[in-house]
């Protein structure tokens, strides 16, 4: 996984804000996963097409993070993600 | 015998059953001349379904996509696409065919098989899934009727929503529905719609709760369940009542009624759990489905319930959850 990868979103993957925190539903596997409202930020990012070390430097703009720390996160949080199949990396 | 034959409307009832028809005797010679039995028309629903002659299920060419299963793993159900829409046979029971857009239902009875036993098919399986295809949010919940609003219970079988709805239905309140729950918009905000006024309930719930002399629909083959319906003894609400408060049942691991609030992310996939749908290979209807459920999950009326599994305790599960729902304010 490199900052210049991006992530493509299936399309039977669908997400949807309720409160602060954002619900993703996998209609084909009916997986379902609860973002926190960063993770939830940071899934708003990744599917307006940024690269991972773009979104980390908007998130890094937004929240009071260490960059290492937070790079760590996201790459964390997204290779969970596509561990269950709700994106899928795209090189870049 | 007519379809309905042993089983009939509490009086004002306006849901699904309200236009009950009195067609539908017998069968006749086949497709073509389908008997009508009813058609639902009540607070926009319409289902058109007409039943034809019985013949034994022939090997099927359409696409199976879904299967139920019973615990043991029989086959209880297979779904399959057809040009017209979905076709669901029941093996040994019945096929249904389900329009695309689910306002038509043909039914074809095997051979013997009791008219009993194909309503309760239609009602409890059926008719559900047609209303999903109508693009209607229907949830695995049961409702009551607690200070002229509506209280639902959700929860997967053997959770205990019947016998809470039984409950309060025989102990002073009125039940809206006690499966199958359809939540509609009116006005901007949810409503329960009442459905079938009976509740199906196993054996030693109705001992426990019911006496001898509620109304039973005839027994069917399948099932140690019971129908029971609405009357002097099980009160029944047949008009729309706001959603005030939904109660996701836990499995009785409490010593006492216990409420959790709901976030509404929880609340949201605990609402996909429990929501009928009938193809999930169709985008467009998943995405509204979806959003409606988003929308409903918003609303800050979502709630844990857990409460011992004692027939002895219900009195105290009903007062418990009237001052809970009565004393939750923020429902709008």
């Amino acid at each position: 996984m490199k900052l210049t990868d991006k992530v493509a979103i299936p399309a039977q993957v669908m997400a949807r804000q309720v409160g602060e925190e954002t619900v993703i539903l996998d209609l084909a596997s009916s997986t379902y996963y609860g973002l926190d409202p960063v993770g939830a930020r940071l899934w708003v990012l990744l599917s307006e097409g940024k690269t991972l070390g773009e979104t980390c430097a908007a998130l890094l703009d937004e929240y009071e993070v260490e960059p290492a720390r937070l790079e760590r996160d996201v790459f964390g949080l997204v290779d969970e993600l596509a561990g269950r199949g709700l994106v899928a990396l795209e090189p870049g | 015998m007519g379809w309905f034959d042993g089983d009939h409307l509490a009086d004002g009832s306006a849901g699904l059953e309200r236009a009950k028809a009195a067609a539908g005797r017998g069968a006749d010679s086949g497709e073509g001349s389908a008997n009508r039995v009813g058609s639902r028309q009540a607070f926009g629903f319409a289902v058109d379904f007409r039943m034809a002659s019985a013949r034994p299920q022939a090997p099927l060419k359409a696409v199976l996509f879904r299967e139920w299963t019973l615990p043991d793993g029989t086959l209880w159900a297979g779904f399959y696409r057809t040009e017209a829409g979905y076709l669901l046979r029941f093996p040994g029971l019945a096929d249904f065919q389900l329009a695309q857009d689910g306002g038509r239902i043909r039914c074809r009875p095997v051979l013997g098989v009791a008219a009993a036993t194909v309503r309760h098919l239609y009602l409890n399986q059926v008719l559900p899934l047609a209303l999903c295809q109508q693009g209607k949010l229907v949830l695995h919940a049961s409702a009551v009727e607690i200070g002229g609003e509506a209280v639902a219970c959700v929860g997967v079988s053997g959770r205990g929503k019947s016998t809470l709805a039984a409950s309060f239905a025989t102990g002073g309140y009125r039940f809206l529905s006690d499966d199958g729950l359809v939540v509609e918009p009116v006005a901007g905000e949810p409503h329960v719609v009442p459905c079938h006024p009976s509740i199906r309930l196993w054996e030693d719930s109705q001992a426990a709760l019911v006496g001898a002399g509620a109304r039973r629909a005839p027994p069917l083959p399948f099932t140690s369940k019971a129908r029971l319906l609405a009357g002097a003894s099980v009160a029944f609400c047949g008009q729309p009542r706001r959603l005030r408060q939904v109660y996701f049942l836990g499995a009785g691991e409490q010593c006492a009624p216990a409420f959790e609030r709901m976030s509404p992310a929880e609340a949201l996939i605990e609402l996909v759990k429990h929501s009928f749908l009938l193809d999930l290979d169709e985008p467009a209807p998943l995405a509204a489905h979806f959003n409606a459920l988003a929308e409903l999950a918003r609303r800050p009326i979502f709630h844990r319930l857990d409460y011992p599994r004692r027939y002895a305790d219900l009195p105290e599960v009903r007062r418990a959850i009237v001052k809970h729902a009565c004393g939750e304010e923020g429902t709008a």
